[in-house]
């Protein structure tokens, strides 16, 4: 399967960073064609400008600034999102990245004033995430990004596409056997993808 | 009362805008010192570079370019946030300024025992936020607006424990009328004159 890993954090060595390097590899080793996109490593702008934001709803063309990740999330069958929980949401540079790639005629088409999804392509969504909350103090926050992946984002790619949200909360807490215990649930996640 | 005025959209002659403008013009009406951030005016960079967060946990953030803003928060005793919203949530560039100027030592600090986080913004009593979403209010509903759960409830957690709030949105964006704007408009004047 053609799959999409997003990953979002800036530092090489965080814990992270290692999930990421670690779905990367299983995904790999079970055969499937992966497409790592490291929105650090790649310097993603993530802020959508007055010229984007005034062509929005216009056709897409070829040589928009996005046009290539544009063409890379629709070549994916499926989409794993690693990410780190900043103030109860997506680091800026990912969410940046749904500002700016998920945009008319990609993730959604405007029918009549209606909105139809058109992600079509993307058979599972896979979020790894990590907070520095606890979950009980995440849930009563609302958990954002949780509902995004779950509800959001689901209903923006292939209807009944599995969608699986794996997250490690109290991270400033967490023991090397918590972490372990982690990265132990997500490469067996990976390795049943 | 001291009002921070956060506003956040890449485009000057946008509806926006017009709220911003409607909005200050309130305030300093009823008698309100205001200052204000426009995020893309002063081209905010968002991103958390790596420095940054491996020094998050140790301190306030070094980088100068955050002075004037950590200045403005701890100078607030409101704070009303004007933005689109896009995804559901918080545009990137607004994101990006709670990731780097809502940090350690500025809004929150880790205290002794395990996990306990310190709120320091008992200064400010007010939070508001005035948004425009593309959504119908019954999908945003579904998907649990993610905007206002991040400001309303996360953000709010660190600030003065009866902290007023409100949210007033503009939805179905794309297909408003100009009436329905003027409405709005007029709904925001309505609410910030009592803020």
């Amino acid at each position: 399967m053609k799959v999409l890993v997003l990953h979002a954090h800036p530092v090489e060595t965080s814990f992270n960073a290692a999930l990421h390097r670690l779905i990367v590899e299983r995904l790999r080793a079970k055969g499937h064609d992966v497409d790592d996109c490291d929105l650090y490593a790649e310097n993603f702008e993530p802020v959508l400008s007055r010229a984007e934001r005034l062509a929005y709803h216009a056709p897409r063309t070829a040589d928009e600034p996005v046009a290539p990740y544009v063409a890379r999330l629709k070549a994916a069958e499926a989409l794993v999102l690693c990410f780190p929980v900043w103030n109860y949401g997506f680091p800026a540079i990912m969410k940046g990245y749904f500002d700016r790639v998920f945009l008319p005629d990609v993730s959604f088409a405007l029918v009549d004033g209606k909105v139809r999804p058109t992600l079509r392509n993307i058979r599972k969504l896979t979020a790894v995430t990590t907070y520095g909350g606890d979950r009980f103090r995440t849930w009563l926050m609302g958990d954002p990004p949780r509902r995004i992946v779950n509800r959001q984002l689901r209903a923006t790619i292939k209807p009944g596409a599995r969608v699986s949200y794996l997250a490690l909360h109290s991270m400033n807490l967490a023991t090397d056997e918590n972490r372990a215990a982690f990265m132990e649930k997500v490469a067996r996640h990976m390795d049943a993808f | 009362m001291r009002v921070l005025v956060v506003y956040c959209h890449p485009v000057p002659e946008s509806f926006c805008a017009a709220i911003r403008d409607e909005a200050l013009a309130t305030l300093k009406g009823a008698g309100h010192e205001v200052r204000l951030i426009d995020l893309y005016a002063e081209g905010f960079d968002p991103v958390m570079g790596c420095d940054e967060r491996r020094a998050y946990n140790d301190g306030p953030p070094g980088d100068p370019a955050l002075a004037r803003h950590i200045e403005y928060l701890q100078w607030a005793e409101g704070i009303l946030f004007i933005y689109p919203t896009w995804w559901y949530g918080l545009p990137a560039m607004l994101k990006g300024w709670l990731d780097r100027v809502w940090a350690t030592d500025v809004v929150f600090r880790l205290a002794d025992g395990p996990g306990r986080v310190e709120p320091l913004m008992g200064h400010v009593v007010r939070l508001g936020v005035i948004t425009t979403c593309g959504a119908p209010w019954w999908w945003s509903l579904v998907v649990g607006q993610p905007g206002r759960k991040t400001l309303l409830r996360g953000m709010r957690a660190l600030c003065a424990w009866r902290c007023r709030t409100f949210y007033l949105a503009h939805y179905l964006m794309d297909t408003s009328t100009q009436e329905s704007r003027t409405a709005y408009l007029r709904k925001v004047r309505a609410r910030l004159a009592r803020f």
